[in-house]
């Protein structure tokens, strides 16, 4: 029986080959998956050893104190004896300012102390280290960026907002410091780092000789000393819960597209087995055993998974070192160490794969052991009978799923409060509903082609209606091909509707709440640094605004009376906004009570912070102040994602609990007729000698949030385009065994007078129609889904449908569609009419 | 079964005196080659009066069947040439053919004539359809009649019986009016009764309308409804015979040694 499934495949190798490419792409991004974080792995190992390795001990707090190293610890080590060298590592805040004078980044970059000898661990990439106080390195990215080179002067600001020159003596690469990277970085030496930073403590110690009890005993409990090696391995498995992240996203989008490609095999499986129905025949006339023709099916979804998979993992190798060397080249700094393709990852690779195909198979193959043995001697096996009668099964089965799918559906997006929980729920309302979508569509596949097929029918001629009656003539085989597109189109059109409606739904609610033009924030949002009083009120006098309102806040302890007011959990913002601001211009939606009950000796309060504590309107907390304790009466409760403090009291009494500080932020309302360009120069004008302070209009805050919706879309689409592309393969599958069963027919009809431009045409719009019904379904689902995914997110989410979008999916889908139908048309077309006939 | 056509516009040509609709200049046929070349007609001259129903019979193998498709332009010669009316066939492109077939050639198949997607009307139609040519409805309802398919129009191919497919096969051909109607053992898949109601068509298109019709079969039955029998043996054309009966063809075959 082995014998009889492998001469049968290689007599089809093209056959093969297609029912393959579902499951070489499938394992490909799952292997890929697994190279690309198997490799950033082990990259990031390998540096943190290499650094590490420099090290012979290192002292570090443990893992239950978070507080630094005090400074005077490293004093006492180094004069241990035998103790060669020892650097304190310092590291906190130091602001480089920008060749536009202002500071580089959104968030200010990393002071660093950079040692000089072995134990520096850092690669130089130009220059040298730096030595004394008018010295500094920069991060090479940071400087690239900023066009700042070795001899450049720099000026950086210390923890004080004082501005300090310094020579750029070298450019460092910082390698897999996320601080570093993220932020950009500046290197001093140790003491200079320490003065420019204003840390008290260092992060770790660093020694080389002396030997590891002496330190020990020297550090005292509250500090662990590692060895170099240990070191380099804790590290590395701090940063590898990076990968793990990354490698569970990608992980899920390589499901979705297992999922695709078990449909793909189970549609082929299927047809296969329709087709060979004689063969199969024979088969059991000759004597083969239900078992064994059961046997040849499953050991050939077998051999074809195999195949699959080994290519899979050739791709996903391809993939994984692509991916490494996109990455790299868009300017993550992802330290390489080569590509790693581990056991692991041929073992998961091959095992998915084969499984997969092999459970796809087991219902075709069940149905070849149904096959008659007189079968063979029939001749008349007209494929296609068209028409599909919904059995009851089926029928119960789409009611059940639909009914509780729209249920669940309706409770998380309409019943139930809003939350991680009602979100669950309409998770598992999408699901639920894709299910009562798969079982009824083969009754769905009749009516939405003659939906799909409207327009082609009627400009297609003759080729157009027949294509449109194709289509439509195997309900479920044309379903099965369709809803593996419907799967990534509905996953697309999910994550654009809520893209969309994020979108709307933040502009809506700035608009209505939150209607300012400009917001000027400082950088170091420190209370120690507040913005400076003289912009604030250089600002309201100009005659350009309207308001100008000057945001307050101070962190500190706020709990309920008895509770303690020091710890930890009881900490929150405080704040006020200025005059009555609140309610007139600022406008959050209040859950209870109003802006206009806020009076002195009360607070409103966010929603979150208020369900965060279980505090409603008209309870009491204390507030500490640095003249004691407060209690504040709580007489209002606002919603909504604004800038706005945890408790808000009234500017008066702000001022009386902590002083007059500068604003944290200061919100500048335009007069109307002042033109958006000339109040920009006027703000930016009056910001431009603080470099800490920032400028930000209402336009390029919306266009900020916007861009990065649009870059999580963009990267799901892209994910998301590996289960469309299977499903396209899939269509294109389908269309190649329809063709062979059809074989005489073409012939029929070339003889007839179908010139071969039309006989392709009318494959391709037969792939059309296909790829329009499962697009238009995945469109369908993804909306609604959309709609209660919105629902169940906020109460004050709106809904929005990117119908552009939306219609682009269909066409795309329909223009994917007709290039999947490229290779069965030319097949199809180039067949001789003779021979085809006397098949 | 009676039937009986209208004579169509213009009325029927005179069997006897038009030239031939169909001319086979020394045609050849080789499939493969070297050892393995199989040579299906080996310079075949024949021609096909027009308004004639002929029949070309043969044993298995003999290229009659090979003859057909070189006629009808579905498959080329490998010498020699074809004529189909005032057209020069020999050396036509795929496309070329494409459209003479649809234009000037009418099929009737053994088996498989149907498209199963389409009713009984809608295949009746299709050449006509397939060439943008509008149906000349009275015409359409005078050829439906005829074969007797009022009351099974809207019908598919898979609730139709054999006799009824081939009945819509000949309807389809005669409505486009071509120039020849190809047939393929138009009846090799039918009983006798439903194959002779399928014949009287055939002979009643070309007596009452003039058509031109060029069957092969391996029927002397069938070949008895024509006009005149070509045989063929080893892609030679070896005899013919005139106003032929079930007996006098089957005398024939007999003394070809098929």
């Amino acid at each position: 029986m082995l014998r009889t499934t492998l001469a049968g495949l290689r007599a089809h190798k093209l056959r093969l080959l297609l029912t393959a490419v579902a499951i070489t792409l499938g394992v490909g991004f799952i292997a890929g998956t697994f190279v690309l974080t198997d490799s950033m792995d082990s990259g990031v190992q390998q540096t943190f050893a290499r650094g590490a390795d420099k090290v012979d001990y290192a002292v570090r707090p443990s893992a239950t104190a978070s507080e630094d190293i005090p400074a005077a610890l490293v004093g006492r080590i180094r004069s241990l004896p035998g103790v060669k060298d020892v650097h304190g590592q310092v590291k906190g805040d130091a602001a480089l300012v920008g060749r536009d004078g202002k500071t580089v980044g959104d968030m200010q970059t990393v002071g660093l102390s950079v040692p000089d000898g072995r134990l520096l661990r850092y690669d130089l990439d130009k220059g040298r280290v730096p030595r004394g106080s008018g010295e500094a390195v920069l991060d090479s990215r940071t400087a690239g960026r900023q066009h700042f080179s070795v001899g450049d002067a720099v000026s950086v600001l210390d923890s004080k907002g004082a501005a300090h020159r310094f020579t750029v003596v070298g450019l460092v690469d910082f390698g897999i410091d996320q601080d570093a990277s993220m932020r950009g970085a500046v290197g001093f030496d140790p003491a200079t780092a320490a003065l420019m930073t204003g840390e008290k403590g260092v992060e770790e110690i660093d020694v080389i000789g002396s030997d590891r009890a002496a330190i020990a005993a020297a550090a005292g409990p509250k500090y662990e000393v590692y060895t170099g090696k240990r070191l380099g391995e804790t590290l590395a498995k701090a940063a590898g819960a990076d990968t793990k992240i990354i490698r569970t996203g990608l992980l899920i989008f390589g499901l979705v597209a297992m999922l695709v490609s078990a449909l793909v095999i189970y549609n082929t499986f299927t047809i296969l087995i329709a087709q060979r129905m004689r063969e199969m025949a024979l088969l059991r006339c000759v004597g083969a055993t239900r078992r064994q023709v059961f046997g040849g099916v499953v050991a050939e979804s077998a051999v074809v998974g195999l195949v699959g998979s080994v290519t899979g993992l050739l791709v996903g190798l391809g993939l994984g070192a692509g991916a490494m060397a996109l990455f790299n080249a868009l300017g993550a700094n992802m330290p390489t160490a080569g590509v790693a393709l581990t056991p692991r990852t041929v073992v998961v690779g091959l095992l998915v794969g084969i499984v997969v195909t092999v459970l796809s198979a087991l219902l075709p193959a069940r149905a070849a052991t149904r096959v008659a043995p007189v079968a063979a001697l029939r001749s008349d096996l007209e494929p296609g009978g068209g028409r599909f009668r919904l059995g009851w099964v089926r029928s119960v089965l789409t009611a059940v799923f639909a009914v509780g799918g729209l249920g669940a559906a309706f409770l998380g997006a309409v019943v139930m409060e809003k939350g991680e929980s009602s979100m669950f729920m309409v998770a598992g309302a999408g699901g639920l509903m894709f299910l009562a979508v798969v079982t009824v569509m083969p009754a769905l596949v009749r009516p939405l082609g003659r939906v799909a097929g409207a327009i082609p029918a009627r400009l297609g001629g003759v080729p157009g209606r027949l294509a449109v009656e194709n289509a439509r003539r195997s309900p479920h085989r044309t379903a099965t091909t369709t809803i593996a597109l419907t799967i990534g189109v509905g996953l697309m059109s999910l994550f654009a509707v809520v893209g969309a409606s994020a979108k709307v739904s933040s502009e809506h609610q700035l608009q209505q709440q939150f209607p300012v033009d400009f917001q000027v924030n400082n950088e170091l949002n420190s209370e120690s640094r507040p913005i400076p009083r003289a912009l604030a009120e250089g600002l309201g006098k100009r005659p350009e605004f309207e308001r100008v309102i000057e945001k307050k806040e101070k962190e500190t302890g706020v709990a309920a009376p008895g509770a303690s007011l020091g710890a930890e959990a009881s900490q929150a913002t405080v704040g006020m906004v200025s005059g009555d601001a609140l309610g007139t211009v600022l406008k959050p939606e209040f859950t209870s009570g109003s802006a206009a009950a806020l009076k002195p000796g009360t607070a409103v309060v966010g929603d979150l912070f208020a369900k965060d504590r279980g505090l409603a309107t008209g309870a009491t907390v204390q507030v500490r102040t640095p003249r004691g304790p407060v209690p504040v009466k709580i007489v209002g409760i606002y919603g909504g994602d604004l800038p706005l403090p945890d408790v808000l009291v009234p500017d008066t009494d702000f001022a009386r609990h902590f002083g007059s500080p500068g604003p944290n932020a200061i919100y500048v309302k335009v007069k109307d007729g002042v033109s958006a360009a000339s109040a920009r120069t006027v703000v930016q004008d009056a910001a431009r000698p603080y470099p800490t302070v920032k400028v930000a209009s209402a336009a390029e805050i919306k266009e900020e949030f916007t861009d990065a919706i649009d870059m999580m879309l963009m990267i799901f689409g892209g994910l998301l385009g590996l289960a469309i592309i299977i499903a396209l393969f899939g269509i294109a599958n389908t269309l190649t065994l329809s063709v062979v069963e059809r074989t005489r027919e073409s012939a029929l009809l070339r003889a007839l007078g179908l010139t071969r431009r039309q006989l392709r045409r009318m494959l391709s719009v037969e792939a059309l129609v296909m790829a329009v019904i499962g697009a238009f379904t995945g469109v369908v689902l993804g909306v609604g889904f959309g709609w209660a995914a919105t629902g169940s997110m906020d109460d004050d989410a709106v809904f929005a449908v990117p119908y552009l979008q939306i219609v682009g999916f269909i066409a795309l889908a329909a223009v994917a569609g007709v290039l999947a139908a490229v290779l069965p048309a030319r097949r199809a077309a180039k067949a001789s009419i003779v021979e085809s006939l006397s098949v | 079964m009676t039937s009986t056509f209208a004579s169509p516009p213009g009325g029927a040509p005179s069997p006897a005196a038009a030239p031939p609709a169909v001319v086979a200049d020394r045609v050849s046929k080789v499939y493969g080659s070297g050892d393995a070349a199989v040579h299906a007609l080996r310079g075949v001259s024949v021609g096909f009066a027009q308004g004639a129903f002929t029949a070309i019979m043969g044993p298995s193998g003999s290229g009659k069947s090979t003859l057909m498709h070189c006629l009808a332009g579905l498959d080329t010669v490998s010498e020699g040439a074809v004529r189909l009316g005032d057209a020069e066939i020999t050396g036509m492109s795929d496309k070329q053919l494409t459209l003479l077939r649809r234009d000037r050639v009418g099929f009737v198949f053994q088996a498989f004539n149907l498209l199963p997607t389409l009713t009984a009307e809608q295949n009746i139609l299709l050449p006509l359809q397939l060439s943008g040519r509008k149906a000349d409805r009275a015409w359409f309802d005078q050829v439906v009649d005829v074969v007797g398919l009022r009351d099974r129009l809207s019908h598919r191919p898979n609730e139709l019986s054999g006799g009824q497919q081939q009945r819509v096969a000949c309807a389809r051909a005669l409505v486009a009016r071509p120039q020849v109607i190809f047939a393929d053992e138009p009846t090799g898949n039918l009983d006798s009764r439903a194959g002779a109601e399928v014949l009287g068509f055939l002979r009643a298109s070309v007596r009452e309308m003039g058509q031109t019709i060029v069957m092969v079969t391996h029927d002397p039955v069938a070949a008895s409804y024509a006009d005149r029998v070509v045989f063929l043996r080893d892609g030679v054309v070896v005899n013919e015979l005139l106003q032929p009966t079930p007996d006098t063809v089957l005398d024939r075959l007999k003394s070809l040694g098929g």
